[in-house]
């Protein structure tokens, strides 16, 4: 499991092709399903649109900026669980003894479970997120280097969730599969968290998403930058560019502990 | 009778052997319970009263929420559905029992309930109450709830059951059970109280099935349903309970005229 090598980068294009393909072969369902996807997310966004229609801004966050953070955790999640299904559904590979046969092919277990199930249809999702994040540029104004924070906390997002999914997967060596839901907490929950600032929430709560957890750096503080508000909230201007290193973290910890996982393994001998 | 009781007894012997899981499910809906109740609060900002719901309120209300989103079947069952029973073929010989395919799933469905309503709510209820340090809101008309939830697990239970039915005509249903599902996030107040929706949205909630099968009981059990509001979300329950039976009847003789089961 070494850093993935051009080779198995042209590796994964061909299976996440052929898995794309194989999709592609019921054209009208994977159509349909596009569509239902990407109309779907409007629900993601839907209870924060109701909510600021009520009671108005929500401690000085507008609807657009609000639409911001979203598209922000929309565009990373979306990204992630396209391409590294796998992982989420690593459970039944564990139980069922699927492993073994991916441990007898001489490549990557990485590799090849990142490419074990990819879901062509969340295309509409990511397509949406990027979409809201675009009206949401436009809406407020923001120039190139708000862009640039944007990107970058885009970018830490995808190292974060993709670590989740890493460590999540990781934890079912331990308990052959019955911890399948704890990773649901930090993609789904938190991806929900995330709909708004961070800085709403309890002091504990808030101190947990910044410095145990770091969901804050997959777009919260990104999004302050963006905003020219990073004062403002009381943080010195250099937190945000800490985004890659605190999610690059996560990953790093989700691969170690999947590699530790996997030297324990003891097929399930069906 | 007898069979179907058996049913609902296996199914909740089944769900009560992972022990770990529901722990890991305690989890999972706690950390939901503290997204929703902190960002409505939030919202609240310095105001003491919004819709009539104190920032207590929404404490209780998604302490409630979370606690039965699993009684309730606020997500399908993915592994055992009439869908996936019609995929792989094992459809066969549950119609060769002498047991109905709608309302064995529905008891599969209440013994579902009964082992989340004893191990998970009451768990997760009583730990977001004491991490609030709030008092269960007892009321007299509490004495409903027992009723508006056997009503809320029999409507989500036929939902379920009628959106996994397109397996009858396409062999995939993760499409439609999956907009059923936004559908009902949305419309059966999961994320957001109805109380806070416009007015057009909320005739659209009334009109439709899914506040049935979340937002009665759960309004009930937060004190923020009474008088005509609760003789309405109870009559609405039953009615669409009633509709949602003879739909799910209608759409399974249909299915099943035409289903063909392949292999052997």
């Amino acid at each position: 499991m070494a850093a993935p090598l051009p080779d198995d980068l042209r590796l994964y294009v061909r299976l996440a092709g052929a898995r794309i393909r194989e999709q592609m072969n019921y054209r009208l369902s994977f159509a349909v399903h596009t569509v239902i996807d990407a109309f779907l997310i409007v629900s993601d966004l839907a209870p924060v649109y109701l909510l600021s229609r009520y009671f108005g801004a929500l401690e000085g966050w507008t609807f657009a900026e609000l639409a911001l953070l979203y598209g922000m955790v929309g565009l990373s999640w979306g990204l992630v669980e396209t391409t590294l299904r796998g992982f989420q559904k690593f459970g039944p590979f564990l139980v069922d003894g699927e492993l073994d046969r991916v441990l007898l092919r001489p490549r990557g277990v990485l590799l090849q479970m990142a490419t074990a199930q990819i879901e062509a249809r969340k295309v509409g999702r990511i397509l949406q997120a990027g979409l809201v994040l675009g009206i949401a540029f436009v809406f407020l104004d923001l120039g190139p280097a708000s862009v640039a924070w944007v990107a970058l906390g885009v970018a830490g997002g995808i190292l974060f969730f993709a670590g989740i999914l890493l460590l999540g997967a990781a934890s079912q060596f331990w308990t052959m599969g019955q911890t399948a839901e704890l990773q649901n907490m930090l993609t789904y929950g938190g991806s929900a968290a995330l709909l708004y600032p961070v800085s709403i929430y309890s002091t504990w709560f808030r101190r947990v998403l910044t410095y145990g957890i770091p969901l804050a750096f997959v777009n919260y503080f990104p999004a302050l930058a963006a905003l020219g508000r990073t004062a403002e909230a009381g943080w010195p201007p250099w937190i945000p560019a800490l985004s890659p290193f605190a999610c690059g973290a996560v990953l790093a910890l989700g691969m170690l502990a999947f590699r530790r996982g996997l030297r324990r393994y003891e097929s399930t001998g069906s | 009778m007898r069979a179907y009781l058996h049913f609902a007894r296996c199914s909740f012997q089944r769900r009560a052997a992972y022990r770990l899981a529901n722990w890991t499910g305690i989890a999972v809906n706690f950390f939901f319970f503290l997204i929703h109740a902190q960002v409505l609060v939030a919202f609240f900002g310095t105001r003491t009263l919004a819709a009539g719901w104190r920032p207590e309120d929404a404490v209780l209300y998604f302490a409630g929420s979370e606690a039965l989103l699993m009684v309730l079947a606020g997500f399908p069952d993915w592994e055992n559905n009439v869908g996936a029973r019609i995929r792989s073929g094992q459809v066969a010989s549950d119609l060769a029992r002498p047991v109905d395919l709608f309302y064995r799933d529905l008891a599969e469905r209440f013994g579902n309930a009964f082992y989340y309503l004893l191990a998970r709510t009451t768990v997760l209820y009583a730990g977001a109450l004491a991490l609030y340090g709030i008092a269960p809101p007892l009321r007299p008309e509490l004495l409903l709830l027992p009723l508006s939830l056997v009503l809320a697990i029999a409507v989500s239970g036929a939902i379920w059951y009628i959106a996994f039915s397109v397996s009858f005509w396409t062999e995939n249903a993760t499409g439609p059970v999956s907009a059923v599902i936004w559908v009902h996030t949305v419309l059966g107040g999961v994320v957001v109280p109805l109380d806070f929706y416009p007015d057009a949205l909320r005739w659209v909630c009334d009109a439709l099935p899914f506040r049935a099968a979340l937002y009665t009981p759960v309004a009930l059990l937060t004190g923020k349903l009474s008088g005509s509001a609760l003789a309405f979300g109870l009559a609405h329950q039953a009615v669409w309970l009633a509709l949602l039976v003879a739909g799910a009847r209608v759409i399974e003789a249909r299915g099943l005229r035409r289903l063909v089961v392949h292999g052997g």
